[in-house]
Formats: structure tokens, sequence, C-alpha cells
């Protein structure tokens, strides 16, 4: 009797004991999260590896992709509703200024301040700097940066940054060097079709609009250029906005027949296809390069840091995960972004082809077996740039305006100075009316 | 009296719920944007978070010279492309105006651009248009001559060609019909007084046919003017603002620019040019009745 009563209290104890001990996840064991993703490599390699979580931790997550467009304008109703649909939301990363300014994303201090949600093995330090600051940081230095009155909104989660990919076996064939400056970016550029008759030297996006003014901007941080000063004064038409114009021209010149109409997906498939040699864009391609059934250059792809100018500066953006304001599941939301972009699941959606946001798992060994590129990725992003294009509410407006101009000085042959002053003042206005010379 | 009552009210108690639905569905989304063109509205916000504006969205409209320009693009396009297909889908009802065996497959065929989703005729079109890939610029270097770059240096022409294409058939075949129930006494009598072909077309069949061509070209111009689908997937709109029709501008100032007061501007000057386009519709109509009915009746009272 005595021995059974032992038993059982020692069991009882046990009980306890191990309630006292219960997982962090345990308390949100069965809830389902709702969240948004876009239609991405990156968030296709993410679907991937969420069951595990599920089999981690019992949470249950619904996934709702949308392409990305599309994704925006839903979380744009989404988001200014009481009560929200979605638990989780990746946000594409010129988002972060329309919906921290309408106040609809969480600030994740008050999860990461609490010791029952945050994990101590999270080495927050590990995170891409560039990319913390560029899509996830918000209040700082000129609104959009790093900054001592920031603090931090969403974390990034498939962001990219800009490489050099090119053909190393055209290089080879022609004794060619990869292009380290500007400099011979161009000239090489502009070499490839005299030697390779038929091959355009880099493929590029032109097209009106949001592709040309990607492309410019591209080319305007590493060339010492920046489009407002420090009191927002436009500065696009300077000396610097006018020398990166003309990279993009010249790059569009020497590059495949029909670059001036070329958008992002005919200027990869151009690359994908052997029309041209160099490849000067995000870093979410490379899974696509060595995927035969979309590639006919596989193995034949090397990588390089974006050419320098006066400086290093490559470009950051992508998408970044958030807790809408109107969430039903917060916590468990946070607990499944944390768990997401933690080194063993950042390394995980590493290997099953997505972009990882972390340092550690560019070094990783066992990535890098894989992806030999990895490394190559993780050099570039000590030098990404989180003020490459400013992230303010009116910069869509701008940006339209800036991709048609410099469409119309690739295709109607417009001067370059006269069309980045045309820029240069329409912007003002538009910064003007926005009120960001409230105190000039 | 009671019975009276009612039964004048009868008709209206019948078309109470039609009527109804009208206004949910018809009216309040056009007086919602009626409403929001004078606000400054960010599509973050609630349209009762907004601020009132007055005309400011209009004025800024008027001055600002991307409107203007796409508002000369969209009068281009829609005049150049109704243009054309009224010549191309007459003079291809005036030659198939005939008795030929397998006639009805014939038709069928015509039309069947007409019958393809916006989209894929844009896709299609711009692949056709690929500048190395595609099968125009191929043709064109297996014969010899230079590749052209059709969407970047001819962008505008390329889309007109494209719509051309599509909505031609409709033309065609309104105006077939409109050809086959003439009044063969007419051309018979024509045709006695040793009428050629061409006198039997422009002094016969063109002024019968009119009211029908009319009709057709007004309801292509109204469609002309709101175009999207297929320029979106062409060009969006490029290069420069050369193919940016106000409808796509509409879509960019609400998505783009997150300006949704101004779009909703932009959204009421295109109604009040296409009310104006209905009521020049309604009047021609209108007064071609009116002629009609003098002609029946100068008819009668000589018979």
């Amino acid at each position: 009797m005595l021995k059974k009563l032992k038993h059982l209290t020692l069991a009882t104890a046990m009980l306890l004991s191990t309630s006292a001990m219960a997982g962090p996840y345990d308390p949100y064991k069965g809830e389902t999260l709702v969240v948004n993703f876009p239609a991405h490599p990156h968030y296709n390699a993410v679907m991937k590896i969420l069951p595990e979580f599920t089999k981690e931790t019992g949470i249950n997550v619904e996934v709702d992709q949308l392409p990305y467009l599309k994704m925006r304008e839903r979380q744009t109703l989404e988001l200014a509703q009481d009560e929200g649909e979605y638990d989780l939301v990746a946000y594409v990363v010129f988002s972060k200024a329309d919906y921290v300014y309408a106040d609809q994303l969480e600030n994740l201090a008050r999860y990461f301040m609490n010791p029952k949600l945050a994990d101590p093995n999270y080495d927050a330090d590990d995170l891409i700097d560039g990319y913390v600051y560029n899509i996830g940081f918000a209040g700082g230095n000129k609104g959009y940066l790093e900054g001592k009155t920031g603090s931090l909104f969403g974390i990034p989660y498939g962001s990219e940054t800009s490489v050099l990919g090119y053909r190393k076996d055209i290089f080879d064939k022609h004794g060619l060097k990869v292009p380290e400056t500007y400099d011979e970016l161009l000239k090489t550029a502009c070499a490839i079709p005299q030697l390779e008759p038929g091959m355009g030297g880099l493929s590029s996006r032109a097209a009106s609009g949001h592709h040309a003014s990607h492309a410019f901007l591209l080319h305007l941080a590493p060339l010492g250029g920046r489009v407002f000063d420090d009191n927002w004064n436009p500065i696009v038409n300077n000396a610097q906005g006018v020398q990166a114009a003309n990279a993009l021209k010249t790059i569009v010149e020497c590059g495949p027949e029909g670059a001036a109409s070329f958008g992002f997906g005919e200027a990869l498939g151009s690359f994908l296809n052997g029309d041209t040699a160099m490849f000067l864009d995000t870093t979410v391609v490379a899974g696509q390069i060595n995927d035969p059934d979309k590639s006919k250059v596989v193995g034949k792809v090397g990588w390089a840091m974006h050419p320098m100018g006066t400086r290093r500066g490559s470009q950051t953006g992508g998408f970044g995960i958030g807790i809408p304001k109107n969430a039903e599941h917060k916590e468990a939301a946070f607990l499944l972004m944390q768990w997401l972009t933690s080194k063993k699941a950042d390394k995980l959606v590493a290997l099953a082809g997505g972009n990882p946001s972390r340092f550690s798992t560019h070094a990783d060994a066992e990535v890098n077996a894989k992806f030999p590129h990895m490394a190559t990725f993780g050099e570039a992003l000590k030098y990404a740039d989180p003020d490459w294009r400013p992230i303010i509410p009116v910069w869509g407006k701008i940006n339209a305006d800036l991709g048609t101009t410099l469409s119309k000085v690739l295709t109607e042959g417009l001067d370059v100075q006269e069309a980045l002053d045309g820029v240069a003042e329409r912007t003002k206005g538009v910064m003007n009316e926005a009120g960001y010379y409230t105190w000039n | 009296m009671n019975g009276q009552l009612a039964n004048r009210f009868t008709p209206y108690i019948f078309m109470a719920p039609a009527v109804l639905i009208m206004g949910i569905a018809l009216l309040y989304p056009l007086g919602y944007m009626v409403y929001g063109s004078f606000r400054e509205w960010n599509p973050s916000q609630n349209i009762s978070e907004t601020e009132f504006v007055g005309l400011k969205n209009y004025i800024t409209l008027f001055f600002d010279a991307a409107f203007r320009e796409s508002l000369a693009v969209t009068l281009i396009f829609a005049v150049t492309v109704v243009a054309a297909e009224l010549f191309i889908g007459v003079g291809l009802a005036l030659l198939l105006d005939r008795n030929i065996r397998g006639m009805s497959l014939l038709r069928t065929l015509f039309i069947l651009p007409m019958m393809i989703a916006p989209v894929v005729v844009g896709l299609m079109w711009r692949y056709m248009y690929h500048p190395t890939v595609g099968t125009i610029n191929r043709t064109l270097k297996s014969m010899g001559f230079e590749g052209v770059d059709w969407l970047g240096q001819h962008a505008l022409a390329s889309v007109i060609v494209a719509d051309i294409w599509q909505w031609t058939p409709f033309i065609f075949i309104l105006a077939l019909a409109a050809l086959q129930s003439l009044p063969r006494s007419a051309l018979e009598a024509a045709r006695i007084d040793g009428a050629t072909a061409w006198q039997q077309i422009f002094y016969i069949k063109l002024p019968l046919m009119m009211p029908v061509l009319i009709v057709t070209a007004l309801l292509r111009l109204i469609d002309a003017f709101k175009v999207l689908e297929v320029i979106l997937v062409m060009t969006q709109g490029g290069p420069g603002l050369s193919t940016e029709i106000l409808a796509l501008r509409i879509s960019r100032t609400a998505t783009e620019f997150r300006e949704l007061g101004v779009a909703a501007a932009m959204s009421n000057y295109l109604l009040i040019l296409l009310l104006l386009l209905t009521l020049g519709m309604f009047v021609i109509t209108r007064l071609q009745e009116k002629r009609a009915a003098r002609l029946a009746k100068m008819v009668q009272e000589e018979s």
C-alpha cells in the first residue's frame, strides 16, 4: 500500500514537473495560424519546411499564397479591417513604409522582451544587417533606416541582394576578366557583342516604370549617388545620377536585342536562354540557373560581387515577415516567425532553395556544398546597402515617374540631364506636398 | 377606388426589386467613387478617416502633364482603332456578303479573335512581337530584312494592331448582319439602272447601313476608351508613357501611387467623357428615328 502511494506521488511529482517544464510551444498546440505569403521561389522553399514546424510545435499553419502584387492589394484591404484574417504576413519591402505608418504592424519589442516567447539562442546579431535595416526597421534615420529612434517591425525573410552572374565559358574563351569596377563592367558589356556576334553583353531590366527605375538605382548607389540628400532635396540629377543613367543606357545599347522593353522576366529569360553573357540583378535567380527545365546555361554560370564604382553598394530588397496589428494569434505567429528565421530553419530553407537571412547560413559548409555560390552571396551581403532606394510612402509615385522618364531616355532619345532634371523637379513637388519641407 | 390605386401601383411594386438592386449595384459604387474623388485617400485608410480636399484632385490632374499625355494616348488609340476597324470590318463584310460555299464556317473563323480572353491576346501578341524569338521578326529576318523592335520603338502602333486584330470581327459581324437585311429591292433597282459595284456600295449600301454603323462605332469607341488588359500585358504602358491609356493610369494611381482619391477623380473624367459619347449616340439615334418617321410619313402621304 505504502509502496503504491509512493509510486503515485512520484508519478504526480513527475507530472507536475513536466508541466512546469512545458515547452514554449505547448500553450499554443493545436492553434491554426493563417499566413499570407507571395508566390516566389523563396516562399516555395518555405512551403517545403513548414511541415517541420508543425511537427515540432503542434501549431498548424495554413498558407494563402498569392502573386506578389495581388498579395499587396489583399494585405492593404485585410490590414485596414478591425479583425484581420492573417496572423503573419510576408510584405514586400516598400510596403514597410505604408504599413508601419498606418500603424498596422506589431512592434516586435513586446515579443522579444517576453521570456516565454523569445528564444535565448536566437542570435539576432547573426541576421544580415542590411536586410534588417532595409526591411524590418522603421523610425530610425530618415524614418526608414538604422538609427537610435528606430525599432523593429518585421524580420527579413526571402530577402535578396544584387550579384553579377557571368558565363564562365564565354569569359574563358575570350580571356575576359570578371569585371570588378563599373568601368570594366561597361567595357566588357560592350566588348561581348563584338566577340560573340548575336550575344548581348549584360541583360538588364529596362521596361517603362518600376523596371527601368530599379535598374537605374542598381547603378546609382555604387556610383556614389543617392535619390535625396539629407534634407530630402532630390539630387538624382547630379553628376552621379547622370553617370548611372548613362551606364544603364550603355548596358541596354550593348545588351540583347529588344533590351529596352525588357522586364525582369525577359531579362532573366535572355540570360537563361544564353543570349547574354552577364546578368546583374537579384540573388533570387540562382536556383533557376541550374534548373535544366528552365535554363540552357546549367553549370556555365559563375558569380561575382556587384562591381564597384566609387563604393560598394549592392541592392537590398525582397520580403520580410511581420505580425499584423489585427491578427488573432499574435503570440503563436511570433513563434512561427522566430522559428522560420532561426539558425536551424534558415539553413533548412536555404537547403530547400530559399534565400537565407543569416550570415552563418551563407558560411555554412553543408549549404555551400549544395550551392557553391552561397559564399560569394554572403560576401556581397556585407556591402548590402539599405539606403539604395528610399522607402517612404510617396516613393511609389516618384519611382513610377523615374521609371517612365528613364524609359523615354532609352527609347525616345531624351537627353539624360534634361530627363533627370525633370524628375528632380517633379519629385520636389511631390515631396513638398507630402510635407517633407515643413521644417525648411 | 382602393382597387384602382392598387392597380396603379402594381407595376411599380413589381419593378421595385429591380430598382433596388440597380440602386445598390450601380448607384452606390458610383456615388462612392464620386464621393471619394473629393478626398485625399490612401488605401490603408478607411474612407471615414480621409480628409476632404474639395476639387483639388481634379485640378491637380488637369495640370498634370502625365495625365494629359495619357489622355492624348487614349484619344489617339481609340480614334485610330475604331477608324481602322470600321474600314476593315465594313470592307470585309462587303466582300463576304455573297453566297460562298462554307460561308458559315468562314464567318465563325472570322469572329474567333473576339472570343479570346484579352489577357491571352496580349500574351500572344507580346510573343509574336518579341525581338528575337517572335514570329514576326523571325519571318522578317528569314526574308532578309532587319528585325524591328516592335514594342520598344513602335509600341503604340503595335498595340493598335493587336486591338484591330481582336475587334475588327465585332464590326464585321454587325456590318454583315446590316448588309444582309438591306432591302433587296433598292439594290435591284440600282442594278437595273446600271449602277456599278462601287456606285452600289457608295450610294446604296453604305447610306442604308449607316444607322447600324454609327451605333457600332460608338459602342467600339466606348470600349476602346476602357481597354486595359491587352496593353497591360503587352507593354505595361511603356516605353515612357507612350501606351499608358487612361484605364492603366487609373489602376497604377490606385495601386502604385496609392492615391485612391486621384484615381477616383480620373475615373470621373473618363466617365464624363464616355457619358458625352453615349449622349452623342442617343442624339444621333433620336435624330435618325425622327428622320425615318418623317420619311415614312412622306411616303404614306405620297401614296
